[in-house]
Protein backbone atom coordinates (compact mmCIF):
# COMPACT_ATOMS: atom_id res chain seq x y z
CA UNK A 1 0.00 0.00 0.00
CA UNK A 2 0.97 3.57 -0.33
CA UNK A 3 1.14 6.64 2.58
CA UNK A 4 1.14 9.96 1.75
CA UNK A 5 1.40 12.08 5.11
CA UNK A 6 2.19 15.56 6.68
CA UNK A 7 2.31 14.62 10.26
CA UNK A 8 2.80 16.32 13.60
CA UNK A 9 3.66 12.71 15.04
CA UNK A 10 6.65 11.25 15.17
CA UNK A 11 7.53 9.39 11.94
CA UNK A 12 7.02 5.23 12.24
CA UNK A 13 9.75 2.92 10.37
CA UNK A 14 7.95 0.05 11.27
CA UNK A 15 4.75 1.27 9.64
CA UNK A 16 6.52 2.19 6.18
CA UNK A 17 8.43 -1.25 5.99
CA UNK A 18 4.55 -3.04 6.61
CA UNK A 19 3.10 -0.55 3.82
CA UNK A 20 5.79 -1.41 0.95
CA UNK A 21 6.02 -5.27 2.27
CA UNK A 22 5.21 -7.59 -0.84
CA UNK A 23 5.66 -10.41 -2.03
CA UNK A 24 6.18 -9.50 -5.61
CA UNK A 25 9.03 -7.47 -4.98
CA UNK A 26 12.88 -8.27 -4.39
CA UNK A 27 14.22 -5.01 -3.13
CA UNK A 28 12.98 -2.60 -0.52
CA UNK A 29 14.66 1.21 0.16
CA UNK A 30 14.11 3.13 2.63
CA UNK A 31 15.61 7.01 3.10
CA UNK A 32 15.44 9.05 6.26
CA UNK A 33 16.14 12.63 6.33
CA UNK A 34 17.31 13.61 9.93
CA UNK A 35 18.18 16.87 11.87
CA UNK A 36 21.34 18.57 11.57
CA UNK A 37 23.17 19.97 14.57
CA UNK A 38 24.76 22.87 12.02
CA UNK A 39 23.68 24.66 9.07
CA UNK A 40 26.23 26.03 6.69
CA UNK A 41 29.02 26.07 10.13
CA UNK A 42 26.68 27.80 12.03
CA UNK A 43 25.44 25.85 14.97
CA UNK A 44 21.77 24.72 15.17
CA UNK A 45 19.69 23.35 17.92
CA UNK A 46 16.77 22.13 15.74
CA UNK A 47 14.39 23.02 13.62
CA UNK A 48 10.81 23.61 12.58
CA UNK A 49 8.64 22.92 9.95
CA UNK A 50 5.99 24.31 8.71
CA UNK A 51 3.71 22.75 5.80
CA UNK A 52 0.31 23.28 4.09
CA UNK A 53 -0.70 20.18 4.63
CA UNK A 54 -4.01 19.95 1.79
CA UNK A 55 -1.52 21.02 -1.02
CA UNK A 56 1.88 18.97 0.41
CA UNK A 57 -0.22 16.22 0.58
CA UNK A 58 -1.26 16.21 -2.70
CA UNK A 59 1.65 16.62 -3.84
CA UNK A 60 3.26 13.55 -2.46
CA UNK A 61 0.66 11.62 -3.81
CA UNK A 62 1.77 12.96 -7.39
CA UNK A 63 5.40 12.28 -6.64
CA UNK A 64 4.82 9.04 -5.23
CA UNK A 65 2.51 8.38 -9.23
CA UNK A 66 5.30 9.67 -11.03
CA UNK A 67 7.97 7.07 -9.15
CA UNK A 68 5.63 4.29 -10.19
CA UNK A 69 5.39 5.13 -13.99
CA UNK A 70 9.24 6.42 -14.42
CA UNK A 71 10.54 3.35 -11.85
CA UNK A 72 8.27 0.40 -11.84
CA UNK A 73 7.88 1.20 -7.68
CA UNK A 74 5.45 -0.70 -6.59
CA UNK A 75 4.19 0.70 -3.27
CA UNK A 76 5.45 3.79 -2.24
CA UNK A 77 5.78 5.57 1.08
CA UNK A 78 6.21 9.27 1.61
CA UNK A 79 5.77 11.32 5.29
CA UNK A 80 7.25 14.30 6.36
CA UNK A 81 7.18 15.82 9.88
CA UNK A 82 6.25 18.94 10.92
CA UNK A 83 6.81 20.90 14.20
CA UNK A 84 9.68 21.78 16.52
CA UNK A 85 12.14 18.92 15.94
CA UNK A 86 15.33 18.53 17.87
CA UNK A 87 18.57 17.57 16.32
CA UNK A 88 18.18 13.67 15.57
CA UNK A 89 14.66 13.61 14.74
CA UNK A 90 13.68 11.53 11.50
CA UNK A 91 12.22 14.72 9.25
CA UNK A 92 11.13 12.67 6.78
CA UNK A 93 10.74 9.54 5.14
CA UNK A 94 11.07 7.64 2.04
CA UNK A 95 10.16 4.21 1.30
CA UNK A 96 9.66 2.40 -1.82
CA UNK A 97 9.96 -1.20 -3.03
CA UNK A 98 10.68 -2.56 -6.53
CA UNK A 99 11.48 -5.55 -8.29
CA UNK A 100 14.84 -5.46 -8.47
CA UNK A 101 17.39 -3.69 -6.85
CA UNK A 102 18.46 -0.44 -9.37
CA UNK A 103 14.97 0.70 -9.42
CA UNK A 104 14.76 0.89 -5.92
CA UNK A 105 17.79 2.59 -5.81
CA UNK A 106 16.82 4.99 -8.39
CA UNK A 107 13.12 5.69 -6.88
CA UNK A 108 14.26 6.35 -3.40
CA UNK A 109 16.63 9.11 -4.82
CA UNK A 110 14.07 10.97 -7.00
CA UNK A 111 11.55 10.61 -4.25
CA UNK A 112 13.67 12.86 -1.76
CA UNK A 113 15.02 14.75 -4.16
CA UNK A 114 11.24 15.64 -5.69
CA UNK A 115 9.89 15.65 -2.29
CA UNK A 116 12.55 18.78 -1.37
CA UNK A 117 12.13 20.60 -4.62
CA UNK A 118 8.53 20.88 -4.94
CA UNK A 119 6.63 19.78 -1.89
CA UNK A 120 5.13 23.18 0.49
CA UNK A 121 7.36 22.79 3.40
CA UNK A 122 9.30 25.00 5.11
CA UNK A 123 12.39 24.82 7.34
CA UNK A 124 13.41 27.17 10.13
CA UNK A 125 16.93 26.78 12.01
CA UNK A 126 16.68 27.34 15.64
CA UNK A 127 20.41 28.66 16.20
CA UNK A 128 22.17 27.36 19.05
CA UNK A 129 22.94 31.05 20.13
CA UNK A 130 19.47 32.32 20.39
CA UNK A 131 17.72 33.50 17.76
CA UNK A 132 16.08 31.30 13.95
CA UNK A 133 15.83 31.95 10.28
CA UNK A 134 13.50 30.28 7.85
CA UNK A 135 15.98 28.60 5.41
CA UNK A 136 15.63 30.79 1.53
CA UNK A 137 15.04 33.58 3.46
CA UNK A 138 17.56 36.37 1.93
CA UNK A 139 17.16 38.25 4.51
CA UNK A 140 17.95 36.11 7.04
CA UNK A 141 21.10 34.60 5.61
CA UNK A 142 22.98 37.80 4.90
CA UNK A 143 22.06 37.64 0.73
CA UNK A 144 21.15 41.33 0.74
CA UNK B 1 -22.75 45.47 -13.18
CA UNK B 2 -19.41 44.60 -11.17
CA UNK B 3 -19.71 42.85 -8.04
CA UNK B 4 -16.93 42.31 -4.91
CA UNK B 5 -15.63 38.91 -4.00
CA UNK B 6 -14.20 37.68 -0.97
CA UNK B 7 -10.66 35.43 -0.86
CA UNK B 8 -8.59 33.94 1.77
CA UNK B 9 -4.96 34.54 1.12
CA UNK B 10 -2.95 32.09 3.25
CA UNK B 11 0.89 33.00 4.21
CA UNK B 12 3.55 30.55 5.05
CA UNK B 13 7.51 31.09 5.94
CA UNK B 14 9.00 33.89 5.76
CA UNK B 15 6.07 35.50 3.37
CA UNK B 16 4.00 35.02 6.79
CA UNK B 17 6.90 37.17 8.76
CA UNK B 18 6.66 39.98 6.05
CA UNK B 19 3.02 39.86 6.13
CA UNK B 20 2.55 39.78 10.29
CA UNK B 21 -0.12 37.27 9.63
CA UNK B 22 -0.65 33.51 8.58
CA UNK B 23 -4.27 34.63 6.73
CA UNK B 24 -6.10 37.76 5.36
CA UNK B 25 -9.31 38.20 3.86
CA UNK B 26 -9.02 40.80 0.67
CA UNK B 27 -12.46 41.60 -1.25
CA UNK B 28 -11.48 42.46 -4.62
CA UNK B 29 -13.35 43.03 -8.06
CA UNK B 30 -15.22 40.29 -9.45
CA UNK B 31 -13.07 38.97 -12.00
CA UNK B 32 -9.69 39.88 -10.81
CA UNK B 33 -6.71 37.38 -11.51
CA UNK B 34 -4.73 35.85 -9.63
CA UNK B 35 -1.62 37.70 -11.37
CA UNK B 36 -3.51 40.74 -10.58
CA UNK B 37 -3.78 39.66 -6.78
CA UNK B 38 -0.05 39.07 -6.98
CA UNK B 39 0.53 42.24 -8.12
CA UNK B 40 -1.78 43.62 -5.01
CA UNK B 41 0.23 42.07 -2.41
CA UNK B 42 3.47 42.82 -3.76
CA UNK B 43 4.49 46.02 -1.95
CA UNK B 44 4.11 43.99 1.15
CA UNK B 45 5.60 40.58 -0.43
CA UNK B 46 8.90 42.17 -1.23
CA UNK B 47 9.97 42.16 -5.29
CA UNK B 48 10.98 38.45 -5.28
CA UNK B 49 7.37 37.43 -4.66
CA UNK B 50 7.03 37.63 -8.22
CA UNK B 51 8.87 34.39 -8.81
CA UNK B 52 7.33 32.40 -6.38
CA UNK B 53 4.45 29.90 -6.76
CA UNK B 54 0.67 30.38 -6.02
CA UNK B 55 -2.01 27.78 -5.42
CA UNK B 56 -5.91 28.13 -5.04
CA UNK B 57 -8.01 25.87 -3.49
CA UNK B 58 -5.25 23.23 -3.25
CA UNK B 59 -3.96 23.32 -6.79
CA UNK B 60 -0.90 24.73 -8.29
CA UNK B 61 -2.31 27.77 -10.22
CA UNK B 62 -1.03 30.71 -13.09
CA UNK B 63 -1.42 34.26 -12.86
CA UNK B 64 -4.37 34.06 -15.40
CA UNK B 65 -6.54 32.24 -13.68
CA UNK B 66 -9.34 34.17 -12.55
CA UNK B 67 -10.29 34.45 -9.08
CA UNK B 68 -14.16 33.66 -7.07
CA UNK B 69 -15.99 33.95 -4.33
CA UNK B 70 -14.61 31.95 -1.52
CA UNK B 71 -11.28 31.00 -3.19
CA UNK B 72 -8.49 30.39 -1.17
CA UNK B 73 -5.13 31.52 -2.44
CA UNK B 74 -1.95 30.38 -1.03
CA UNK B 75 1.06 32.50 -1.30
CA UNK B 76 4.23 29.82 -1.63
CA UNK B 77 7.73 31.35 -1.63
CA UNK B 78 10.77 28.73 -1.72
CA UNK B 79 10.07 25.78 -0.30
CA UNK B 80 12.66 24.03 1.94
CA UNK B 81 11.32 20.92 3.44
CA UNK B 82 13.47 17.56 3.43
Amino acid sequence: MDVYRITKEPIDVEEALQAIADPAVGAQAIFLGTVRNEFEGKSSQGLYYDAYVGLAEKELAQIGAELKDEFGARHVVLIHRTGDLPVGAISVLVAVSTGHRPEAFEAARHGIDRVKARVPIWKKEHWSDGGDAWHHDPTAFGLT
Amino acid sequence: MSQDITVTTLFFSFAADRMNCRNKNYVIPQGTTLGEMVHLLQPQLGPDSTHWLYSVNEEWASGERPLEDGDEIAVIPPVSGG
